[in-house]
């Protein structure tokens, strides 16, 4: 079958003399102490680096991209974060405002002139790539730096950001 | 000595039924896509004649991900946090080559702050990258130890880019126009202290890892890649410059504001072995690491006050017609090719992937070798699959 098929070994033999014999030797146990010193002196003079995790949190920076979180009561349902997503996990449903409605305004001054209906992110889907936070005009929408948010299922993930268990947890998180 | 081995000696003959039970065959061996030595999901076919490869076969699109496609349904902004995902460990560098490309067909201005401040990234996330490269060989070969010390000076620079971009790896940062935030002079001090600190560490870790003679006797004429093999494969980056050609974009075809500074090239030079194995390019990505901090120490004097986001239109719409653009990546070049149909997503958006080509080297590189010189030639070569399959 592969009676004909030669391969050549990439090995360089060269032929081993008695001095380069001891030579070898001689640079390996070099370049062995030569390691081993740089190995022990971060044993005993260099500080611990690593962070045991659950028992130490890392504060992480404050523009840090983790769970989004949309304040409700500031969004005047522009959409802009929805087209600007490109997974397209925001889904954002609203109705027009009644005429006789008393009128609000958000926080920046904004009036708001529909009803949110529906404000869920599905942050299974979320790519944490931050470009629906720089589109939103009143700032309503941004990233935490909440990141234990693990669940059981997938369904979990999908947050309604009108529950009134999100907005609870709104005051624990926003900056 | 003779070093040509014959696999398959007829030890067979026919009229022996003896032979015929004992008859020996090649051991096919999947390696991978699980395989810890592989860098992600990489599978490769090899076929054996007891350890040694005769012949390997890479598979791909383990990790394919339909980006080209996907790219033609999301607007021009859209793209970046896909790009990022491409090569995971140098994401800044992907970035930069995109945004470049869609600039130059925009006509947009970038102000000079956000050129030295896209330098300065690239070439950090360079040295991380490449600091990953040195932690992942030595684990390859053996060495755990260097894998931590590696990591401890990424996670600096990881840490940095977290504080201006927000993310640890998948940035979105470099933007149509500019950048997203800007550096404040305190972080720019920090990066200078860490430069300070980065190249006696990286003396250190030459002496620890490249120097040893268990690392030399692994590497040196392992996985020879000549000059003319690597430029019929289209090799690029420090692959083709462990191969002793003196080709690096920054220096040939300069883009961003690469012509400002003053680096020399690493070239491989056999010091150890035969040029272009496996040592000669693990020396020229760790030279190149330091190059990489001259640059950064040259745009940190150069850097000038200013906004960091040009005039963009708020809704990108690129004029009818098409783009190459090329950089250098750390893994190599890398090629956006965009053609436009004067949409607001692209029409087209193909990637020339240098770890593409150079998985296909594979082959060619594998016969005659020992498993374990294969682990290193595949370590040596620096693949991320994300990048390959796309």
């Amino acid at each position: 079958m592969h009676a004909d098929q030669d391969v050549v070994t990439q090995d360089h033999h060269e032929e081993l003399t008695l001095k380069k014999y001891f030579n070898n030797i001689w640079v390996a146990v070099r370049s062995l102490i030569k390691g081993l010193k740089i190995t022990s002196k971060y044993i005993y003079s260099e500080p611990t680096v690593s962070i045991e995790y659950p028992e130490v949190r890392e504060v992480l920076p404050e523009n840090s991209r983790s769970r989004l979180f949309n304040d409700a009561e500031n969004c005047i349902s522009c959409l802009q974060c929805a087209t600007a997503c490109p997974v397209d996990c925001i889904y954002i449903s609203a109705n027009k405002r009644d005429k006789e409605a008393p009128k609000i305004k958000t926080k920046d001054g904004t009036p708001i002139r529909l009803d949110l209906t529906q404000y869920t992110i599905d942050t299974a889907l979320c790519c944490y790539c931050g470009l629906c936070t720089t589109v939103c005009p009143t700032q309503c929408l941004t990233h935490t730096t909440d990141y234990e948010y693990a669940t059981y299922t997938l369904g979990q993930m999908k947050f309604d950001y009108l529950d009134p268990e999100i907005r609870r947890w709104r005051d624990r998180i926003v900056k | 000595m003779d070093n040509q081995i014959v696999i398959n000696e007829n030890i067979e003959s026919p009229n022996d039924p003896e032979s015929e039970r004992l008859k020996t065959e090649l051991l096919t061996i999947n390696m991978g896509p699980q395989h810890p030595a592989t860098h992600g999901v990489l599978r490769v076919e090899i076929q054996t004649d007891s350890e040694i490869v005769v012949k390997a076969t890479p598979h791909l699109g383990y990790l394919h991900r339909c980006f080209e496609k996907h790219a033609e349904s999301v607007d021009y902004r859209g793209v970046i946090p896909f790009v990022d995902r491409m090569d995971y460990l140098a994401a800044m560098n992907m970035e930069l080559g995109y945004s470049i490309a869609v600039e130059k067909m925009l006509g947009t201005e970038v102000p000079i702050r956000a050129e030295y401040i896209r330098v300065i990234c690239s070439e950090l996330q360079r040295i991380a990258s490449h600091l990953m490269y040195f932690g992942t060989y030595a684990i390859d070969l053996g060495a755990f130890t260097p894998f931590l010390y590696a990591f401890q000076e990424r996670e600096f620079i990881l840490r940095i880019f977290e504080e201006i971009s927000g993310a640890r790896l998948l940035y979105n940062y470099f933007w149509i126009g500019g950048v997203w935030n800007d550096m404040t002079s305190d972080q720019l001090t920090r990066i200078s202290n860490f430069l300070d600190k980065m190249d006696g560490e990286l003396d250190k870790y030459h002496n620890l890892v490249g120097l040893n003679k268990i690392f030399i006797e692994r590497t040196a004429n392992v996985g020879v890649l000549d000059e003319d093999l690597a430029y019929s494969y289209g090799a690029t980056g420090p692959v083709l410059r462990g191969s002793g050609v003196d080709w690096d974009l920054r220096k040939k075809r300069p883009y961003s504001i690469y012509d400002k500074f003053d680096f020399d090239v690493i070239v491989g030079k056999g010091l150890q072995g035969k040029l272009g194995d496996c040592w000669d390019r693990y020396y020229v990505r760790m030279m190149e690491m330091k190059e990489s901090i001259k640059i950064i120490r040259q745009a940190l004097e150069g850097i000038e006050d200013g906004p960091v986001m040009g005039k963009v239109p708020k809704i990108i719409k690129l004029p009818e017609g098409e783009i190459y653009l090329r950089t250098e990546c750390p893994r190599g070049e890398l090629g956006y090719h965009i053609i436009s149909d004067g949409g607001k997503t692209p029409y087209r958006l193909k990637v020339k992937s240098s770890c593409f080509t150079h998985t296909s080297m594979l082959p060619d590189l594998a016969p005659g070798q020992m498993i374990a010189d294969f682990v290193a030639t595949i370590g040596s070569i620096d693949i991320v699959l994300g990048e390959v399959d796309r």
